[in-house]
């Protein structure tokens, strides 16, 4: 895939604008394509795309960039972050980021349904010939990735 | 003073958009938090409300659901509906407005697309 495609960018430009918005933090791809986010530090999130395709969002960073974010939002010292607020910020990243992304790549008065986000546990699951990975790095460069896996979902615009 | 409800599952979301109401001047307006239509519902119906700002995905009761019933409310009919999403487009917009809400915006909201959305709100 390439990375100048209207799916590619769709995703990069809702991303970039939702951390830009809410979190103040500019993103860019990881220098390193080979990179990912050490196991014991993962933290991840799902939503699904329920119509007018149908395919799963995922995002996953690194805990410690997760509680830099909360920290960020919530004007609080690290100390004082709990497990629920990390969580619910993930969970509005994704699902903002994944609004953005849709309305990027339907035409104008094209309906979209998508369900909740959910947590994630464990490791990612197995990357599958209809999944897109994008390899993002904050300005400080803490890693970040996005996932797009379903065929009719990655196969809009994927010229 | 007057009153606000903030309709949205998330305690981010909620969180932002009370920092924008407090950045565009509406600092000292009661804020009334619910995590879901049913939640905002009942809070409105419990004390007079100037204003109803609702995300559309949530548990239990939905944005959509929650227009639906205010608006066959007799006590409720004329409060102002104001929804936030990041399941917008100009459909779903269209759809919205002709059950009720006054004005559709998209998630990330900013200080700026609050400040235009309740222009009406902030001159009364």
């Amino acid at each position: 895939m390439t990375k100048h495609n209207p799916l590619y960018q769709a995703m990069l430009t809702a991303v970039s604008q939702t951390l830009e918005n809410m979190v103040f933090i500019e993103v860019t791809e990881h220098f390193d394509r080979s990179y990912e986010i050490p196991t014991e530090d993962l933290t991840w999130n799902s939503l699904l795309v329920n119509d007018p395709v149908q395919g799963e969002v995922r995002l996953a960073m690194a805990k410690t960039l997760m509680k830099k974010l909360t920290g960020n939002i919530f004007g609080i010292d690290d100390e004082e972050i709990t497990p629920a607020q990390m969580d619910d910020i993930l969970n509005e990243l994704l699902n903002t980021i994944v609004g953005l992304f849709m309305t990027n790549l339907l035409a104008h008065d094209q309906e979209y349904k998508m369900g909740l986000p959910e947590l994630g546990e464990g490791e990612l699951p197995e990357i599958d010939e209809n999944t897109i990975v994008w390899k993002l790095m904050t300005d400080e460069e803490d890693a970040l990735q996005i996932f797009a896996t379903g065929a009719s979902l990655v196969a809009l615009k994927n010229d | 003073m007057k009153r606000i409800i903030i309709a949205d599952d998330s305690t981010t979301a909620r969180m932002f958009i009370k920092r924008c109401l407090q950045i565009i001047g509406l600092g000292d307006v009661e804020m009334i938090e619910a995590e879901h239509g049913k939640e905002a519902l009942a809070a409105a119906k419990a004390q007079e409300v100037d204003l109803l700002l609702t995300d559309l995905n949530m548990p239990v009761m939905d944005g959509e659901t929650l227009i639906k019933w205010v608006k066959a409310s007799p006590k409720l009919v004329d409060l102002p509906i104001i929804v936030i999403t990041s399941a917008g487009n100009p459909a779903k917009e269209a759809q919205l407005l002709k059950l009720g809400a006054r004005r559709v915006l998209n998630k990330p909201v900013s200080p700026p697309m609050m400040m235009d959305a309740l222009a009406d709100f902030l001159d009364e």
